[in-house]
C-alpha cells in the first residue's frame, strides 16, 4: 500500500567496490516489480537498502514520500521474505508468524486471528505447533511468507524465495504467489536470477547487471523489444540466437545476410528500420529460437546446419545445430507440425536447413550493443 | 575368509578399547586421589595435624562444626558467595553484549579492538594488580569493604573474554538477525529474543565460569582484602587459617573441611548444568 521511489541510489562498498551505480527507479502503489539479473548485479543489494539493512551510500529511498534512508528497518514498515527462510529455529510456527506480532504488542485475540487466517490461506493451519526443523522446504518458505503476510505492512520484499525450492515445487509456489498477491494487494518487491520467475510474475522487470540497470519495463516490453544485447540473452529460454552480420539496404527494403543468406525483414521491423532512417551496416542480429523455421530446401533465405544436439521436449525439440562455419544455433521445433518424416530426420548429424522469420528479428549495434530501433 | 576379517577387527576393537579404558582409570585415580585425601582429612578427628596415612582412624564432624563455629568462615563463604552472584550477572551481560557486538555489528576499528584485546588477554593478571590496589584503596574498597572492590576487578575486564561465545554467535545465520530486524526488533530485542535463546549453551558456560571465577581466585582477593577478615573470600580466609607452622599444626584439616564445602556449591551448579556446559564448550565448532 504505498510507493517506493528510489532516487540516484547508489551503493559502494568500503574498498571503493560499486555494487549499485545510480539507480532510479519509481514503483507504483500495488505494483509488483521484480529485480531480475545474474548473481553480483547488485539486485539483492537495492532491495536490502530498500530494507534497510544495507546502508544507502548516496541518494534517497522513498517509501510512502517518506525518505527512510536514517530508517531502522524495523521503523519502515516492511515485510521481507528471505532466500533461506530466516524461521526462528526455537519458536513453533505459530510463534514464528507472531513474533513481528508480539514485538507490536498486539492483543492476543488479534494475533490468533491473524496467524490462524493466514495459516490457513497458505495451507500450513496442521503444522502450527511444530517446530521449523520439522517442516519441508516448501512448508518452511510457506512459514515465511505467512510471517510477512500477518503485518499488513505497507512494502512486501522478497529475496530470492524459491531458489532453494525444487524445480516442482518451485513452479507450484510461483503460482500460489500470483494468487498471493491478488488477496495481499500490496507493493511487492522481488529479487530473482530466474528469467521465468520474473516474465510470470513481474508487472514490471527490473533487468540488472554489474549494478547498473539494463531495461525496466513489461514482460512483453523486455521480451519484444530488448534495450540492448544483454536483455535480449537474458530474457527468453533457451537464450537469443546472435550472429555478427550485415544489415543491407536495397531499393527500400532492408535484408540481413547471415551465414552467406540472404533474408528480408518484414512487418513492422522493415518499417522502424527506415522510420529511423538506417543505412546498410555492420549489426548484431539477434533471432529467439522460437522465431526460427525449418526450410525445405536450399535457398537463398536459408542456411544450412548439421543436428548437434536434440533434446526433446514433449510439445517442443530443441536443436542445437552446427553452421557450416561451426556457429552454434538453437532452433526450437513445435513437434505438433512435425510430419512423421521430418521428425524421424530430426537426429543427431542429420543435416537441415533453417531460415528467419523476417518479422521477429532484433538489431543490435555491435560497439554499443544497443538496440537499434 | 570375511567372517575371520571381521572377527579380526573385533577383536582389534576390543583391545583398543581395553588399552583406552586402562589409561582413562590411571587419569582418573591420578585426579581424584588428591580429592579423596582431602575429604578423608576433613573427617578426621584424631589428630589436626598431617598424618601418615589416608584413612581416618577415628571419624567425626569436628573439624566442620569447629570451622563454622569458631572461625570467620561464614563470613567468607557469604562474601565469595556475594562477589560471585554479581560477578556471574554482570560478567554475563557485559560479556554476551561484547559477543554480540563484535559477532554483528560492523564499525570502525572492530578488527583492531579485537587484536588489542588479544594482546591485553595475553598478559596474566596480576600485572595490573599494583594499580588497581592503589585505585581501589583510594575509593575506600579495600581491607574490610573489600567485596564491592573485588566485584569491579573480577567484572571490569570480563569484556576481553568474548571470544567463545563470539564464535558460538557467529555461527547463527546472519539472516536471522535481519528477519526479526525486519520484523519490528530492536537490536537489543533480536539479542534477547532470538541470539539468546538459540545460544543457550553458551549462555551457561558463560554464567558458569562467572560464578566460579571468585570461588578460585586468591592473589587478587588476598591483595585487596589483605589482613582484614571480614573482607575475605574462602580462598584467603582458608589460607590465612594455615599460613604459620603452628597454624597450620592446629587447623589442617578444618581447612580441608572448608574445601569440601567450597567444592559443594560450584559441584551442585555443575552437575545440574553439566549437559549445557558440555554442549557450550563444543557447541561453537559445529551447530547444534
Amino acid at each position: 500500500m504505498a510507493r517506493v521511489k528510489l532516487t540516484n541510489v547508489k551503493k559502494i562498498y568500503d574498498k571503493n567496490v560499486v555494487a549499485v551505480h545510480d539507480f532510479n527507479l519509481d514503483i507504483a502503489d500495488k505494483e509488483f516489480v521484480v529485480f531480475v539479473g545474474p548473481s553480483g548485479c547488485g539486485k539483492s543489494t537495492t532491495l536490502r537498502m530498500i530494507a534497510g539493512l544495507e546502508e544507502i551510500s548516496d541518494g534517497t529511498v522513498e517509501i510512502d514520500g517518506v525518505v527512510v534512508n536514517d530508517l531502522q528497518p524495523k521503523d519502515r514498515n516492511i515485510a521481507m521474505v528471505f532466500q533461506n527462510y530466516a524461521l526462528y529455529p526455537h519458536l513453533s510456527v505459530f510463534e514464528n508468524m507472531a513474533f513481528p506480532l508480539r514485538l507490536q504488542k498486539m492483543p492476543q485475540e488479534e494475533i490468533y486471528k491473524r496467524v490462524t487466517e493466514a495459516a490457513e490461506v497458505l495451507g500450513i493451519t496442521e503444522y502450527l505447533n511444530r517446530k521449523p526443523r520439522a517442516l519441508s522446504g516448501g512448508q518452511r518458505q510457506r512459514v515465511a511468507i505467512g510471517r510477512a503476510m500477518v503485518r499488513d505492512s505497507k512494502v512486501f520484499l522478497m529475496d530470492e524465495p524459491l531458489s532453494n525450492l525444487d524445480a516442482k515445487l518451485r513452479n507450484q509456489m510461483r503460482a500460489e504467489i500470483i494468487l498471493l498477491r491478488k488477496k495481499i494487494d500490496t507493493t511487492f518487491v522481488y529479487v530473482t536470477h530466474d528469467q521465468t520467475e520474473a516474465m510470470t510474475l513481474g508487472d514490471r522487470i527490473v533487468i540488472m547487471k554489474d549494478g547498473y540497470i539494463q531495461q525496466v519495463g513489461t514482460p512483453d516490453e523486455v521480451f519484444d523489444m530488448p534495450a540492448n544485447l544483454f536483455v535480449a540473452e537474458f530474457i527468453g529460454a533457451p537464450k537469443m540466437n546472435t550472429f555478427s552480420t550485415r544489415l543491407v539496404k536495397e531499393n527500400g527494403e532492408y535484408y540481413v545476410e547471415p551465414f552467406g543468406s540472404k533474408i528480408k525483414v518484414t512487418g513492422l521491423k522493415g518499417k522502424e528500420l527506415a522510420e529511423k532512417k538506417i543505412e546498410t551496416r555492420d549489426i548484431i542480429l539477434g533471432v529467439r529460437p522460437e522465431h526460427i523455421v525449418l526450410a525445405d530446401k536450399k535457398g537463398e533465405d536459408s542456411i544450412a546446419c548439421t543436428i548437434q544436439v536434440n533434446e526433446m521436449m514433449g510439445s517442443e525439440l530443441h536443436l542445437h545445430v552446427l553452421t557450416e562455419d561451426g556457429t552454434p544455433i538453437i532452433v526450437r521445433v513445435p513437434t505438433v507440425n512435425l510430419t512423421h518424416e521430418q521428425r524421424e530426420q530430426m537426429v543427431n548429424g542429420h543435416k537441415i536447413f533453417i531460415t528467419f522469420e523476417g518479422k521477429v528479428m532484433h538489431f543490435f549495434d555491435p560497439e554499443t550493443t544497443e538496440n537499434l530501433l | 575368509m570375511s567372517e575371520k576379517k571381521h572377527m579380526g577387527m573385533k577383536a582389534k576393537t576390543r583391545l583398543s578399547n581395553t588399552v583406552i579404558y586402562v589409561i582413562l582409570t590411571i587419569m582418573s585415580i591420578v585426579w581424584l586421589f588428591p580429592f579423596f585425601c582431602i575429604v578423608c582429612e576433613s573427617f578426621r578427628v584424631e589428630s589436626t595435624y598431617q598424618v601418615g596415612y589416608v584413612i581416618p582412624k577415628q571419624w567425626g564432624l569436628d573439624n566442620y562444626i569447629n570451622l563454622f563455629t569458631k572461625t570467620d568462615f561464614p563470613i567468607w563463604f557469604r562474601n565469595t558467595f556475594i562477589i560471585a552472584l554479581f560477578v556471574a550477572v554482570f560478567q554475563t551481560i557485559i560479556v554476551l553484549c561484547m559477543s554480540y557486538t563484535l559477532s554483528r555489528l560492523r564499525f570502525k576499528m572492530r578488527k583492531g579492538l579485537m587484536n588489542v584485546m588479544l594482546i591485553l588477554g595475553m598478559f596474566p593478571g596480576f600485572l595490573s594488580m599494583i594499580v588497581l590496589y592503589k585505585v581501589l584503596n583510594g575509593m575506600g574498597l579495600t581491607g574490610p569493604n573489600s567485596i564491592p572492590g573485588l566485584i569491579l576487578v573480577y567484572v571490569g575486564g570480563s569484556g576481553m573474554g568474548y571470544y567463545v561465545s563470539k564464535g558460538y554467535f557467529d555461527t547463527i545465520p546472519r539472516s536471522l538477525d535481519e528477519a526479526a530486524r525486519v520484523d519490528g526488533a530492536t537490536r537489543l530485542q533480536v539479542l534477547t529474543k532470538v541470539m539468546l535463546p538459540l545460544c543457550k549453551p553458551i549462555v551457561i558456560y558463560t554464567i558458569l565460569t562467572a560464578f566460579m571465577g571468585p570461588w578460585g581466585d586468591f592473589m587478587f582477593a588476598k591483595y585487596i582484602a589483605h589482613a582484614s577478615s571480614v573482607g575475605m573470600t574462602v580462598a584467603v580466609g582458608l589460607q590465612s587459617m594455615i599460613g604459620t607452622p603452628s597454624s597450620l599444626a592446629a587447623n589442617y584439616t578444618m581447612f580441608c573441611a572448608g574445601g569440601v564445602v567450597v567444592a559443594v556449591p560450584i559441584t551442585i551448579l555443575f552437575m545440574s548444568l553439566q549437559k549445557y556446559y558440555v554442549e557450550g564448550v563444543t557447541g561453537g565448532a559445529v551447530k547444534g
